[in-house]
């Protein structure tokens, strides 16, 4: 059976040469759930987008099984769902429904099929009578989930989050952490904040600029105090 | 941060509201061009052009003091404009209003009619946009056969003028929050145009971050929506009641009153 994510020595440089990935190796299970952790700067979200094919670089990436070429991306982005950093640049559309709808709709769904996809998504994420609603009327933890609502109508079988615990209270954190960890997907989520990533991950990769410093079962690497520390990052519920 | 949205009573229901988004367009441009088009002098009948809105608006039970919060909002370029004429239009000319007859010089009547005009037809706006969801006004924008892209961009001017206001007003409380004293017209007018620089940037990543977002979802350049309105018999009657009404103005009252 396919590997849900296999990079094999992937590179990528900004436009102005400066090298934003080196030589990445990374092999992503089938429900495994991966937290990229590292400094700001690193190379996470970047990593992110070339998983889903919105930036070229060299070397291979390979989606459960596809690889990401230009003539697949069509294909690709029904398996790998993308959630970006913003939930503003995630909800564009006038109201919470459309934005859930669009993506379904891109794939060919027929309207009852629409509707059915979107409010399976909103009563997953708990904004079950919500969808009337404009993205501007949300609450900053709402924003996430429709964000991440937008993505679960469209049953990828990956899903990629950058820092989807940005600026939440924690409560809103809490609810995330709890809506994530009862998602059957593979779930690749780039984040600064350990306490998350502990409560979250099966397994943490650990970007350093650009390369892969470290990378093995979460709890062995974010309570590895000596590694953390030597990177700049903090083990989980302390300072480092 | 909090915004006052112009379409926030479009989520209420009321008769007006449940009505088909494109019978309710069509007749409110309808509405338009014909205020529009009254001569210069009909300031008097402009009251009676007044009555549309009006009953649209109680109907929709939207709160006259709202609507005409916002009619205050969009007034003061117009206001400049109307008020501008008494000061190059001297000559005077006889009038009647209801049962009066005087002169008054030719510059406040065109004062008068552009501001009466100017209030009915935005009056007429804010009913539509206040009893329609903006969502369904843009899917019925789009069957009425608006260009898609028009249509679209429609959609993102609604969803991102917010967003660009909150950044705007960040750059602002940065700036105050440095401003300790004026630093003169020059310098002041360097910093506000670094800092309309620095918005459109922060506007040309989001765009870029969007159109990240959309492809994601397999957005291809064509643009697609699930429409649930239809046309009813209640739209039908909306359209008769309103279509008699604007032509009885136009034809019967309007001679009898220019």
């Amino acid at each position: 059976m396919s590997k849900a994510i296999e990079i094999r020595n992937y590179c990528y440089k900004y436009s102005d040469s400066t090298v934003a990935l080196k030589d990445i190796n990374l092999s992503v299970e089938h429900g495994e759930r991966v937290v990229l952790i590292g400094a700001n700067g690193a190379g996470k979200s970047t990593l992110l987008l070339a998983m889903g094919g919105f930036v070229k670089g060299e070397g291979e990436i390979i989606i459960d099984g596809v690889e990401l070429k230009r003539k697949n991306l069509k294909k690709i982005r029904t398996v790998i769902g993308s959630c970006l950093e913003n939930p503003d640049d995630q909800l564009f559309m006038p109201t919470l429904f459309d934005d859930i709808a669009f993506g379904p709709m891109n794939m060919g769904c027929d309207a009852d099929e629409v509707k059915k996809r979107v409010e399976q998504a909103l009563a997953t994420v708990g904004l079950g009578s919500m969808g009337h609603k404009a993205g501007h009327h949300l609450s900053a933890g709402q924003k996430r989930a429709a964000a991440l609502a937008t993505i679960l109508s469209m049953s990828p079988s990956v899903i990629t989050l950058d820092e989807p615990d940005g600026s939440l209270d924690p409560r809103n954190r809490n609810n995330i952490t709890a809506l994530l960890k009862g998602l059957e997907q593979t779930l690749i989520i780039a984040t600064c904040n350990m306490n998350f990533a502990a409560a979250i991950a099966d397994r943490a990769v650990l970007i350093d600029d650009g390369c892969i410093a470290a990378d093995g079962v979460a709890e062995e690497i974010l309570y590895d105090r000596e590694l953390m520390v030597g990177y700049g990052l903090e083990v989980p519920g302390g300072s480092g | 941060m909090h915004h006052a949205h112009i379409d926030k009573f479009a989520y209420q229901d009321s008769p007006i509201h449940r009505l088909d988004s494109r019978v309710k367009f069509i007749v409110v441009m309808v509405f338009t061009f014909l205020v529009i088009s009254l001569p210069v002098d009909s300031f008097g009948i402009l009251f009676c052009y007044a009555v549309w809105p009006f009953a649209i608006l109680v109907i929709g039970r939207i709160p006259l003091k709202f609507a005409f919060k916002q009619v205050l909002i969009v007034s003061p370029f117009i206001l400049f404009l109307a008020l501008s004429y008494p000061f190059y239009e001297r000559g005077l000319v006889r009038t009647e209003f209801g049962p009066w007859n005087f002169e008054i010089s030719l510059g406040w009547v065109k004062c008068f009619t552009i501001s009466g005009k100017f209030t009915v037809t935005v009056l007429a706006l804010i009913a539509l946009v206040s009893t329609t969801k903006f969502s369904n006004l843009l899917s019925g924008l789009g069957r009425l056969g608006f260009p898609k892209l028009l249509v679209m961009q429609l959609g993102f001017l609604y969803r991102y003028i917010f967003v660009l206001i909150d950044k705007a007003q960040h750059i602002l409380m940065a700036r105050s929050s440095r401003r300790m004293r004026s630093l003169g017209v020059k310098r002041e007018v360097k910093v506000a145009a670094s800092m309309a620089g620095s918005l459109l940037i922060r506007s040309i990543d989001s765009a870029e971050k969007i159109n990240i977002a959309m492809q994601a979802r397999g957005f291809s350049g064509t643009w697609k929506s699930v429409n649930e309105q239809k046309f009813r018999r209640g739209d039908l009657l909306f359209a008769l009641v309103c279509g008699a009404f604007i032509m009885a103005l136009h034809f019967i009252v309007r001679p009898f009153l220019i």
